[in-house]
């Protein structure tokens, strides 16, 4: 009680058991003053902090990753977020940020005094080759891999064209043969053949047949080649066609794609921006400036058209399952620039935004987890039900009686020891909205449950302790605020939610608990107001 | 088995934590995407399955989640798609009525969550990466928590330390927070992609199950975080809510964009117990009735709002 306590309540505060949370606090305070650096690390009570010691491979591998120059144009929180995702803890988080501009594996600050680190080590060594090609190509793959998309439809327009080409060539060739070489053969053998007589004539008449055989070749020779050009030609005109044919196939192909582009961008504008770690940095970048371009003010239909990507959740395309096709025309219509028909002008303001809340008629009930933490709870609520209850029906023996007229349809199945109130809700709901006789009985009837004992005799004494302040309700977390006029008054708000707990049917379980954190708090209040 | 038909498409459904027959049913029109928004109030009628409409308030955009209040039995809170939160008295008169417009989140407030032990302040997720902390008898919150990197859709509070929550957001971690901590106190990395709904086991509370994007459910344990203690598969879509059973130690029930609502034990093998499909559209809201034992309600984009006893057919007459 007169110890001195530093700021860190969140480890003990939640220990239901009121006896042991002091006895914990000292031991805790121990090894506070025995640590000099109170790392929450050291503090292992609370189930809900991070209580796992620094891994060095992977704070090595996030400056790895920090110090890669794309990742060092993006912003800080999307580093921060990637980091997360890969699972490290804040603590290797903030100290990677730390170790950045000066990377230097070799240095182990102060703060890494855990255990395990000689076995990290060896492990470290094995896993850092593993490791490191990871984050580093993390970032560049999203960027690589709308490259290789690109240039896999290259691939793909390369194979088609050159399949064409190869069959416009075949094509071409096989006339050609045709065409040209079966002549030249026929020539060649008419030639042979013409030879054959010319040697045979050459011997009766030598030099005018040479002229005539050279006229002979000359014609042969022209024809030849006018067959050739024949042949060129009619080899480019199928060439063409085949040309043309496949400048069409290409055109529809390029239709098509350009469609699938289009789809593609539809798709994505619905779908937001896709969470795949693979993404680079300067897309999510683009995403959240349009997001939060939009104008704030679109109550009652008058929206910026641009429709914020963020209203539908972000899926893997493959994933995308079946909207409504209402949905898909609601979509477009919307991103087209019309406004649905049906949207009306609501005013949704407070006509007294003071308003008081009607006086509550019935007080809240346990759970059922946590009536199962202890029977005294329901004995309380027993006693409130039997208060509450006006026609006199003994409430032990309502939920014996099970009339299937009596008891609804959404019961008939289950009966439970919470349901105690049956007979009384069914009545209150049915005179909802309306002021009933009953009504202002149940009121004047109720009969408050006794507090429950007090589990901490500190926090009794401190609220015994008067103290004047302002009526005003506030919440125990107000104290992470320093407002040091607001103390006092936070004291006697303490003082009030715990009367207001004792009133309600609340568990003991919580009010144990909340009386432990209370007077840890309480205690706090008590030495700051006291080195005022 | 009673149906409620809305005029919008549904988004949440939520029972009373004080009568046994009573809901909130969150809508918005044209599927939230631009529109107007209405707050049910619906009741069970005890002589036949028939679902009357006690109340409903219009909003100016869309409803994408509603609370009832765990100290009054008439107060209900609504996340509106415009960034503002509405507070409803259904024991006042309409005109009356809304008793608050508690307007701080720059964009939409997707998730809402009342305090089940201390039952004074409720907790909001917003779509521009904060949570928030309110009571009903202050106007401004009293807390900010901004760690997310991207929306945050669903907070829970932890069902027996009253001052822990998690938030489970889609920049696809879950963080745990501690409303006296200035910053988180944990990062589980859950999935792969967004984390769409997160809730508390109400018998153990260091088990977390969080839905995701990637359609499973994992179930976490705050202690060994690591590694999930159990994979829920099944569901063809993305998984968008998740409730832990206020009766049961092992079981929870989703609602997933394949349009069913799912029942789980994780502690068995084959985890999935039960199926429900009787949506045609997005089932986007399920709620465990915490006062009556296996009492389930779903909605969805179809406009329709379930209430059956778990086992039976939500469509039977």
């Amino acid at each position: 009680m007169a110890t001195t306590q530093s700021p860190s309540p969140n480890s003990n505060d939640d220990k239901p058991q009121a006896v042991s949370a002091e006895l914990v606090q000292q031991a805790n305070q121990v090894q506070q003053d025995v640590r000099p650096e109170a790392t929450k690390q050291s503090v292992p009570a609370s189930v809900f902090v991070n209580s796992e010691p620094i891994r060095e491979d992977q704070v090595s591998n996030a400056v790895k990753f920090l110090s890669h120059p794309k990742v060092r144009g993006s912003p800080v929180i999307y580093r921060r977020s990637f980091l997360e995702k890969k699972g490290l803890t804040k603590e290797e988080i903030d100290e990677a940020f730390q170790r950045v501009p000066d990377p230097s594996p070799s240095s182990q600050p102060a703060s890494l005094s855990q255990d395990g680190q000689a076995n990290s080590l060896s492990s470290v060594q094995t896993q850092a080759p593993i490791q490191t090609p990871q984050p580093l190509p993390a970032a560049p793959t999203g960027i690589v891999s709308s490259g290789t998309v690109a240039r896999r439809q290259f691939q793909w327009y390369h194979a088609v064209s050159a399949v064409g080409l190869l069959a416009a060539s075949g094509c071409g060739t096989a006339l050609l043969i045709k065409k040209v070489i079966i002549p030249k053969l026929k020539l060649w053998v008419r030639k042979v053949v013409l030879e054959e007589d010319n040697d045979y004539a050459k011997k009766i008449d030598a030099k005018p047949s040479l002229a005539e055989e050279a006229a002979a070749a000359a014609k042969a020779a022209a024809a030849a080649a006018s067959d050739v050009a024949k042949a060129s030609q009619e080899m480019l005109n199928s060439k063409n066609e085949e040309r043309r044919r496949f400048e069409e196939f290409m055109n529809l192909m390029d239709a098509q794609v350009q469609e699938m582009k289009s789809m593609s961008n539809s798709i994505r504008k619905l779908e937001g921006q896709a969470s795949s770690s693979g993404r680079a940095f300067s897309d999510h970048d683009d995403h959240r400036a349009s997001a939060s371009s939009t104008k704030q003010s679109y109550a009652n239909g008058n929206v910026d058209v641009n429709v914020q990507p963020g209203r539908s959740f972000t899926l893997p395309a493959s994933a995308e399952p079946p909207h409504p096709k209402s949905f898909m025309e609601k979509m477009e219509m919307i991103q087209r620039g019309e406004k649905p028909s049906n949207i009306r002008e609501v005013n949704d303001m407070p006509p007294n935004p003071n308003q008081q809340l009607s006086n509550r008629l019935i007080t809240p009930r346990t759970k059922p987890w946590e009536a199962q933490n202890g029977p005294r709870q329901v004995l309380q609520s027993q006693t409130s039900a039997e208060g509450l209850n006006q026609n006199g029906v003994d409430s032990g023996l309502n939920y014996m009686v099970d009339d299937e007229s009596s008891t609804p349809w959404w019961q008939r199945k289950n009966v439970r020891i919470t349901e105690i109130e049956n007979e009384d809700e069914v009545k209150a709901a049915g005179s909802y909205g309306v002021k009933t006789n009953e009504q202002p009985s149940v009121q004047r009837t109720w009969v408050p449950p006794q507090p429950p004992p007090v589990a901490m005799p500190e926090a009794a004494e401190a609220i015994r302790r008067p103290k004047s302040a302002p009526k005003e309700t506030a919440m125990q977390e107000q104290l992470a605020d320093e407002q040091s006029a607001a103390h006092p008054s936070e004291v006697t708000d303490e003082l009030q939610r715990i009367t207001k707990m004792s009133e309600s049917a609340g568990a003991v379980e919580m009010n144990g608990g909340f009386l432990t954190g209370n007077s840890t708090v309480i205690q706090e209040q008590e030495n700051s107001y006291e080195g005022n | 088995m009673p149906v409620f038909k809305t005029p919008f498409n549904g988004y949440s459904v939520r029972f009373s934590p004080f009568y046994e027959s009573r809901l909130a049913v969150a809508t918005a029109q044209n599927f939230g995407i631009l529109g107007n928004g209405r707050v049910h109030v619906i009741d069970l009628a005890s002589s036949g399955p028939v679902i009357n409409e006690l109340i409903a308030f219009d909003t100016a955009d869309g409803v994408y989640d509603v609370a009832w209040s765990e100290s009054h039995d008439s107060v209900l809170v609504a996340a509106v798609a415009d960034g503002s939160m509405k507070v409803y008295d259904t024991a006042l008169p309409p005109q009356a009525n809304p008793v608050r417009s508690l307007k701080e989140h720059a964009r939409e407030v997707h998730g809402l969550d009342y305090n089940p032990t201390r039952r004074d302040s409720f907790l909001s997720a917003s779509w521009d990466d904060s949570v928030k902390l309110w009571t009903l008898d202050r106007p401004a919150s009293l807390r900010t928590f901004r760690e997310h990197a991207y929306c945050v859709y669903s907070v829970s509070w932890n069902p027996k330390h009253a001052d822990v929550f998690a938030s489970a957001s889609g920049d696809c971690t879950v963080r745990i927070w501690d409303v006296r901590e200035p910053g988180s106190t944990m990062i589980i990395p859950g999935h792969e992609h967004e984390i769409l709904s997160c809730d508390w086991n109400k018998y153990d509370e260091c088990l977390i199950a969080t839905a995701s994007v990637d359609k499973s459910i994992k179930i976490w344990d705050v202690r060994n975080y690591r590694v999930p203690v159990s994979v829920l598969n099944g569901h063809g879509y993305a998984v968008r809510k998740i409730k832990f059973s206020p009766h049961r130690r092992n079981m929870l029930v989703s609602c997933s964009y394949d349009m069913t609502v799912c029942l789980w034990d994780f502690m068995v093998e084959d985890a999935l117990v039960g199926r429900y499909d009787h949506h045609t559209e997005f089932a986007v809201g399920v709620d465990l009735s915490v006062l009556v034992d296996g009492l389930m309600a779903s909605t969805g984009w179809d406009e329709l709002v379930y209430v059956w006893q778990q086992g039976m057919d939500p469509r039977a007459a």
